[in-house]
C-alpha cells in the first residue's frame, strides 16, 4: 500500500540503459537497436563474406577472453562494493574515512590512467602475471563505483526496516544480512548490471596493455589488413549486440526480483 | 504506584536532540502485567520515551532498568534485552521481501535457534490469534494496513517478549481497520501482557489502561487511572488536550 509500483531506479554509471521490465511494447529503443545491429552485421557478413565475414570469424576467441576478464573482475568487485558501501555508511569514523578516501581517490583519476598505473605497478614491481594484474586493476577501480551503488541502495531502504529488525534483537550485522541487503539487491540490481556492462566495455582499455581480448584481435587485424573502417564497424556492432543482450538480462532479473511488490 | 519490583523502571531520564530537550526528567515505573497508555500532543516526546526503553534512542541522562537489566550500561547485551521487548510501529515495518510466515519465524529461528517446524507451528498459532491464518503465504504488500499491523504484532509476539511496546499502532489506519488492531491488543491485554501503548485512541485507553500518562513538551505532567483522567484531570494542559481530542 505504501510502496511505489515500480522500485526506484538508481542511475549512476554509463554502462548501458537497462530496458524497463514493465515495458511490454514490441518496438522500443532496445528492440530497434538490437534488430538494427544484428541485421546490419548479418547483411555485411553475407554480402561481403571475404571482408566482414572474415573479420567476424576471428573474434570468438577474443570475445571469450573479454567475458572471462569481465566475469572474474565482476566477481571480485561485488564484495569490494559491499564492503565499501557499508564502510561509507559506517558510524566508525576510521572505517568511514578509509572507504571514503578510496572512493574519492579512484573517482578523481581517469580510468585509463588508473588501469595503467595499477597494472604496471603489479606487473613490473611485483611480477603479477598479465591476466591477473588486469583483473585486479579493473576490480580495484570498479570497486569504488560499486561501493557507491551499494551505498545508495542500502540508503534507499526505509529506516523503519532497520528499527524493526533491531527491536527484535538482531545485531547490526544480522540486520544488514537478513533484512537490508536482500532488499537492497532489488534496487541495486539495475545499476550493478550497469556497472558490469560498463566493465565489459572497459576491458577494451586493458587490451592496450594486457589482454588479448576481442578489441586487441580487431586492432591487430586492422593494422595488417588496413581494413580499419570495416574492422571497427564489426567490432562496434559486436560490442553493441553483447551490451544490448546483457542489458535485457539485467532487466529480466530485475522483474524477477521485484515479485514481492507486485499486487 | 510503585511496587517492590517494577519490570520497567525509568529514573530521571533526559534526552536532547542537539540543544532541544525531548525528554525532561522523566521517571516512571511499570509493573509486570500492567498496561500503561501514554497520551499527549504530537512532538511531546511520547515516541522518544517509548523508544528509549529498548534503546532505539539513547537517552543522555538517567537510568532505565528493564527486567533487572540496565539498558544504558555500556556492557548491556542490548540485543538480548530487546528480545524481551516486542515493539510495534506506526508504519508496521514488515519486511517486504518475505512472506507473512517468513516475517514471523525469522527472529525465532535466527536468534533463538528454534527449529523451523516449531517456529512455523508457533507462527500459525499467532496468526490465528491475530485472525489472519489465510494470509501466511502472501507478501506484506498484498495486505491491508490493518492486516499488516496484526502481522507485525504476531511477529513481535513470536519472540515471546515479556513486554510489548506500541507506538501509535493505529494512527496510519483508516477507522474501519483500526478496530481490528485494537481488538487484538485488547485480547493481548486480557492475557496479562505488560503493555506500554502510545495512542490517541481514548476508548482503548479507557477500557484497557491500568494507568494513563500525559506528556507535553518532553515532560510527564500527569499520571493516573482512567477514571481519574477522564473525570478529574488536574493539569490545565491535560484538560485542554482532552477537550480537543474527545
Ligand atoms: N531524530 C530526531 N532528531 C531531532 N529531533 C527529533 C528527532 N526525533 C524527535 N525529535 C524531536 O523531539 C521531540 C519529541 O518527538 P517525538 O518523541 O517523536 O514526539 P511524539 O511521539 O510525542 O510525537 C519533537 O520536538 C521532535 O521534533
Ligand atoms: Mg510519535
Amino acid at each position: 500500500m505504501s510502496q511505489p509500483e515500480h522500485p526506484p531506479r538508481i542511475e549512476i554509471s554509463d554502462g548501458a540503459s537497462i530496458p524497463d521490465p514493465w515495458d511490454k511494447r514490441l518496438i522500443n529503443a532496445w528492440s530497434i537497436s538490437l534488430v538494427g545491429a544484428v541485421s546490419l552485421l548479418t547483411y555485411l557478413c553475407v554480402r561481403y563474406p571475404d571482408v566482414y565475414g572474415k573479420i567476424l570469424s576471428l573474434l570468438p576467441e577474443g570475445i571469450i577472453v573479454t567475458f572471462k576478464v569481465t566475469i572474474y573482475s565482476f566477481a571480485a568487485t561485488v564484495p569490494i562494493g559491499v564492503l565499501v558501501g557499508i564502510g561509507r555508511l559506517s558510524r566508525n569514523r576510521f572505517i568511514n574515512l578509509i572507504a571514503s578516501t578510496y572512493v574519492e581517490t579512484i573517482r578523481g583519476i581517469p580510468l585509463l590512467v588508473q588501469l595503467f598505473y595499477i597494472f604496471f605497478s603489479l606487473n613490473q614491481l611485483l611480477h603479477v602475471p598479465d591476466f591477473l594484474a588486469a583483473i585486479i586493476a579493473l576490480s580495484f577501480c570498479y570497486g569504488a563505483y560499486m561501493g557507491e551503488v551499494f551505498r545508495a541502495g542500502i540508503n534507499a531502504i526505509n529506516k523503519g526496516q532497520t528499527e524493526a529488525a533491531r527491536s527484535l534483537g538482531f545485531t547490526r550485522f544480522q540486520t544488514m544480512r537478513y533484512i537490508i541487503l536482500p532488499q537492497a539487491w532489488r534496487t541495486i540490481l539495475p545499476p550493478i548490471g550497469n556497472e558490469c556492462i560498463a566493465m565489459l566495455k572497459d576491458t577494451s582499455l586493458l587490451s592496450v596493455v594486457a589482454i588479448t581480448d576481442v578489441f586487441r584481435i580487431a586492432r591487430e587485424y586492422a593494422s595488417v589488413s588496413y581494413q580499419y573502417f570495416e574492422t571497427y564497424t564489426v567490432i562496434a556492432l559486436v560490442y553493441l549486440i553483447i551490451t544490448l543482450i546483457l542489458s535485457k538480462c539485467v532487466s529480466v532479473m530485475e522483474a524477477r526480483l521485484s515479485h514481492y511488490d507486485k499486487r | 504506584m510503585t511496587n517492590a519490583n517494577p519490570i520497567i523502571s525509568i529514573r530521571n531520564v533526559h534526552k536532547f536532540y542537539g540543544q532541544v530537550p525531548a525528554l525532561k526528567n522523566i521517571s516512571m515505573d511499570i509493573n509486570q502485567g500492567e498496561k500503561v497508555v501514554i497520551i499527549g500532543p504530537s512532538g511531546s516526546g511520547k515516541s522518544t520515551l517509548l523508544r528509549s526503553i529498548n534503546r532505539l534512542e539513547k537517552v543522555d541522562l538517567g537510568s532505565i532498568i528493564v527486567d533487572g537489566q540496565d539498558v544504558l550500561a555500556p556492557k548491556a547485551n542490548i540485543n538480548a534485552i530487546r528480545q524481551e521487548l516486542g515493539m510495534v510501529f506506526q508504519s508496521f515495518n514488515l519486511f517486504p521481501h518475505m512472506t507473512v510466515l517468513e516475517n514471523i519465524i525469522l527472529a525465532p529461528t535466527k536468534l533463538k535457534n528454534v527449529p523451523k517446524a516449531e517456529a512455523v507451528e508457533h507462527a500459525m498459532q499467532l496468526l490465528a490469534k491475530v485472525d489472519i491464518t489465510d494470509k501466511a503465504m502472501v507478501y506484506p504488500v498484498q495486505l491491508s494496513g490493518g492486516q499488516q499491523q496484526r502481522v507485525a504484532i504476531a511477529r513481535a509476539l513470536a519472540m515471546n517478549p515479556k513486554i510489548m511496546l506500541f507506538d501509535e499502532p493505529t494512527s496510519a489506519l483508516d477507522p474501519e481497520t483500526t478496530g481490528e488492531v485494537l481488538d487484538v491488543m485488547v485480547t493481548l491485554a486480557k492475557e496479562g501482557m505488560t503493555m506500554v501503548v502510545v495512542t490517541h485512541e481514548m476508548g482503548f485507553a479507557r477500557e484497557v489502561a491500568d494507568r494513563i500518562a500525559f506528556m507535553d513538551h518532553g515532560e510527564l505532567l500527569e499520571e493516573g487511572t482512567p477514571s481519574h483522567f477522564f473525570n478529574n484531570p488536574e493539569h490545565p494542559r491535560l484538560q485542554r488536550f482532552l477537550e480537543q481530542i474527545l
